[in-house]
């Protein structure tokens, strides 16, 4: 080997990045600088001034847009828990059960568990309307069919119930996807491992807990976080189903749709740029906060295991 | 008594019958090696005896019990993978004691068991760490560990050694051999390798197709291999096998010598011509080709002048000419 020449500026490094760092800057970090700023202006007697904070004080103080967004948070934080709570474990029971070895039919099972997570939302929605629907619906039949007919109440109208429901319907729709990640984690743990669990006389349920769950706890971790991005930027769900003023009474309101409305305004409510951007700049901090604690906190101490 | 007994074990995998009815009685102390190319069947059937696959019929004995419709962990086996297989979010000894806990084994009893274990494979410095942190080698030895603190009947190794580098796999080849002595237990090891299956077996079966093609003490094999594949697969270099006039003159189809067992002999019977030698200083093998067009390997136990393209004389030396049939079948003096 001869003398390496010294190091000269490696000029087509930044020449390469250059391309995506354009696309990215254009349609990523400008306009998020730009909302970011957004939120920090409003309008003063007909000119747009520089604000400060005045619109975050407004946002959490003020009654006329705090009471919303209050509201708006705990919905949000009551619909994340019931993903995590019943999509995530039921995605993870159903990964389970897809890979157990020598299962008939696992590619139809795959692709019905998937099917919703590929539909529309519209579709969802709307379809889920009609089915629990009081009036057309199939479900107060269905339930009568098998004597439970008592048990039926027009859930998406009554507010004690409707955010539970559309929460179901998102969790319906969107179980496949924890099926998958956690599916693929669980075929990469090696035969012989579980083959040794077998000889070692751990069989069924506890072989699950103890051998494979450990195992792919970073893909839960992962799919946790996934869960909470997707959940805090939620809104066609529920703007298909309960419509931008997130019926009855707001009781379906999460952060998205009292976005919208903030935003672009609605119905007799007028839309206002300045006091939108800070509502977005604060889902955008909430999910920041989120997703770094994931990062920081859970990611650091959990283990990746080389298989 | 016998520590493992197969009856007619078949094994067939949609069309394709990879056992085609294996008998074996494995006395309790014994060291049983499996050796076979790759595909006869040799793992399939280590996989029945420990309960990871069902045979299609026939019946396997543990320990004088029937185990047909037993679970792996309760047929008194512990297996060493070839991939290790250690759980790799436990350490040493958390992968060494699962099995105990599962079994109810007292704290204190589990404890003395992983520690004599560790003694005896040099583990005991590592115990608290895990898989990943470990080298091959020592994965090996964790994985045998593994097996020792359970206390089985009987010791599965599925080509434990085939992961590790030459140099490690003689050396474990010997912890091995040593380990047999200690616990006198009784093992059954699978491999395509038949220098471990000759260096570590008191009685090797040898596998091909399916069907048990011998089964012997490693110098019976040697010596008196029952048909042309065992005479070919025990052994390095491979013994020649030569048809024709060398066959005919000897009463047989076939007549086998081992390359050890041709010597260079100016008065020798065989004439041939050196087309390629190897020098590996303690050896030399000599491939020549004979005057029918035939071709044998000699080895010769030390280093030789002799030169490609020279002309040689080879005689076999008595007693250790083996003849085969047109059956394949050994043909022994009557």
């Amino acid at each position: 080997m001869t003398d390496r020449p010294k190091a000269r500026p490696r000029w087509h490094i930044a020449v390469f990045l250059a391309p995506a760092l354009l696309v990215y800057t254009v349609i990523m970090l400008v306009p998020l600088m730009q909302t970011l700023l957004l939120a920090l202006e409003n309008v003063r007697d007909g000119e747009r001034v520089f604000v400060g904070l005045d619109n975050f004080r407004m946002l959490f103080g003020d009654p006329r847009f705090s009471e919303g967004f209050w509201n708006a948070l705990r919905n949000n934080v009551y619909f994340f828990v019931l993903h995590m709570l019943i999509q995530n474990p039921i995605g993870i029971a159903l990964a389970a059960l897809l890979s157990v070895p020598r299962l008939r039919g696992v590619a139809i099972y795959r692709t019905a568990l998937f099917l919703p997570t590929i539909l529309s939302f519209v579709i969802v929605g709307f379809l889920w309307k009609l089915l629990l629907s009081p009036l057309w619906g199939v479900a107060p039949n269905l339930l009568g069919a098998v004597g439970l007919k008592s048990l039926f109440a027009p859930w998406l109208g009554q507010e004690a119930y409707a955010l539970t429901t559309v929460s179901l319907v998102s969790i319906w729709q969107f179980v496949g996807i924890p099926m998958m990640l956690i599916y693929a984690a669980l075929i990469t743990i090696p035969n012989e491992v579980i083959e040794a669990a077998e000889c070692d006389g751990i069989t069924g349920f506890k072989q699950f807990f103890k051998i494979k769950l450990p195992l792919i706890l970073p893909t839960i971790g992962l799919v946790g976080v996934l869960t909470f991005v997707g959940n805090f930027n939620a809104f066609d769900l529920i703007y298909a189903m309960q419509g931008a003023l997130a019926g009855p009474n707001f009781s379906t309101d999460i952060l998205g749709t009292y976005l919208y409305r903030i935003f672009f305004g609605f119905q007799l409510q007028a839309g206002d740029r300045y006091m939108g951007a800070a509502v977005a700049t604060a889902m955008f901090v909430i999910i920041l906060l989120g997703v770094c604690f994931y990062l920081f906190v859970i990611q650091r101490r959990m283990r990746r295991y080389q298989m | 008594m016998h520590s493992l007994k197969l009856t007619r074990i078949v094994k067939t995998f949609g069309q394709v019958e990879v056992l085609k009815g294996v008998d074996l009685e494995v006395e309790t102390g014994e060291f049983v090696v499996f050796v076979g190319p790759s595909g006869c069947g040799k793992s399939t059937l280590m996989r029945i005896i420990a309960g990871l696959e069902t045979q299609t019929s026939g019946t396997v004995e543990i320990g004088g019990r029937n185990v047909d419709a037993t679970v792996p962990a309760r047929r008194g086996i512990a297996m060493v993978f070839q991939s290790y297989a250690l759980y790799p979010h436990l350490t040493v000894a958390g992968n060494m004691t699962l099995a105990l806990k599962e079994d109810g084994v007292p704290k204190a009893e589990r404890e003395a068991r992983v520690e004599k274990a560790a003694g005896l494979l040099q583990l005991s410095p590592l115990l608290k760490r895990r898989p990943a942190e470990l080298s091959g080698g020592q994965r090996q030895r964790v994985a045998i560990g593994r097996a020792i603190v359970r206390e089985p009947t009987l010791f599965l190794f599925d080509e434990p050694l085939s992961n590790l580098d030459a140099a490690l796999r003689v050396a474990t080849r010997l912890e091995i051999a040593k380990l047999h002595r200690t616990l006198g237990a009784t093992m059954i090891y699978v491999t395509h390798d038949q220098i471990e299956a000759m260096t570590l077996a008191d009685r090797i079966v040898v596998l091909n197709g399916g069907t048990v093609q011998q089964v012997g003490r490693p110098i019976d094999l040697y010596n008196r291999p029952d048909n042309l594949f065992v005479a070919g697969f025990i052994g390095s270099p491979k013994m020649n096998f030569l048809t024709k006039r060398f066959a005919e003159e000897a009463g047989a189809a076939t007549l086998g010598v081992r390359p050890e067992h041709l010597k260079v002999d100016p008065a020798g019977a065989w004439a041939g011509t050196v087309r390629h030698a190897e020098h590996l200083g303690s050896d030399t093998y000599l491939y020549v080709v004979l005057e029918d067009g035939q071709e044998v390997t000699v080895r010769i136990p030390e280093e030789t002048p002799i030169a490609v393209d020279d002309a040689v004389r080879l005689s076999p030396l008595p007693g250790r000419l083996h003849r085969f049939g047109a059956d394949g079948l050994a043909l022994r003096a009557a």
